[in-house]
């Protein structure tokens, strides 16, 4: 069992976290993972540059532990990986990388859900998208409390 | 005291401000930074407060040594 959360300040490669995935998985069956992307537009039809993400000294980093954590505790996983940028994403870039292996399918597919559903609410950013419009704050939309709310 | 603010809060106000607030308590704090900047009024009635990394209710005294922090809904992936 490995859990591994961590704050990226600098580009995220999915493929290199896939790789680490997959090394940490020998044994396992399944690996599901999700790759979040910035998006270059936003809900109004605005186009984004980019996506920045503040966060805080402390906090953010525990709160991506405490995710990863409650993810293993809770589903028949091997190993978790998440992996999220803070700073400035350029739009269609990686923001963040969930995953986890285990060895049946099932738990890893319902793990990289919870994972998202989460971090989506939970994560301790602060996210704001920046184009010619200048900047606007995201917060988690109804939808997404709803999702995470499914968990319990 | 030093406060320090996050995410629209920072923004609408700045990232750390000092506050002669000794002996008022969390909920006082907020309610005059509120009056001192409407715009940031919403989200302030909306945000966690935090000492030494811990949530604190608005009845919570605070004092000259204290950090108070004010976190605003968050959001990631």
């Amino acid at each position: 069992m490995s859990v591994v959360a961590l704050l990226e300040p600098d580009a995220l490669d999915p493929q290199l976290e896939l790789a680490e995935l997959t090394e940490s998985a020998r044994g396992d069956g399944a690996i599901v993972t999700f790759v979040g992307l910035a998006r270059p537009e936003s809900r109004e039809g605005n186009a984004v540059d980019a996506v920045v993400l503040d966060h805080h000294p402390t906090l953010t980093r525990q709160s991506l532990e405490d995710i990863a954590v409650a993810c293993a505790e809770r589903f028949d996983v091997s190993h978790v990986r998440v992996v999220h940028r803070c700073g400035t994403v350029p739009a269609s870039e990686p923001i963040v990388f969930a995953g986890a292996s285990s060895i049946h399918r099932r738990a890893a597919f319902d793990a990289a859900d919870y994972l998202m559903d989460r971090l989506k609410t939970d994560a301790v950013f602060w996210k704001r998208e920046v184009g010619d419009d200048g900047a606007q704050w995201i917060e988690p939309t109804e939808a997404d409390l709803a999702d995470r709310d499914r968990w319990g | 005291m030093r406060i320090r603010l996050y995410g629209r809060l920072a923004d609408a106000i700045a990232p750390e401000i000092d506050l002669a607030a000794d002996g008022w308590t969390v909920g006082e704090v907020r309610l005059r930074l509120a009056a001192d900047h409407a715009a940031a009024a919403h989200s302030l009635a909306r945000s966690r407060a935090l000492i030494a990394d811990r949530v604190v209710d608005d009845g919570q005294p605070v004092d000259e040594s204290d950090e108070l922090e004010f976190l605003p809904p968050v959001s990631g992936g």
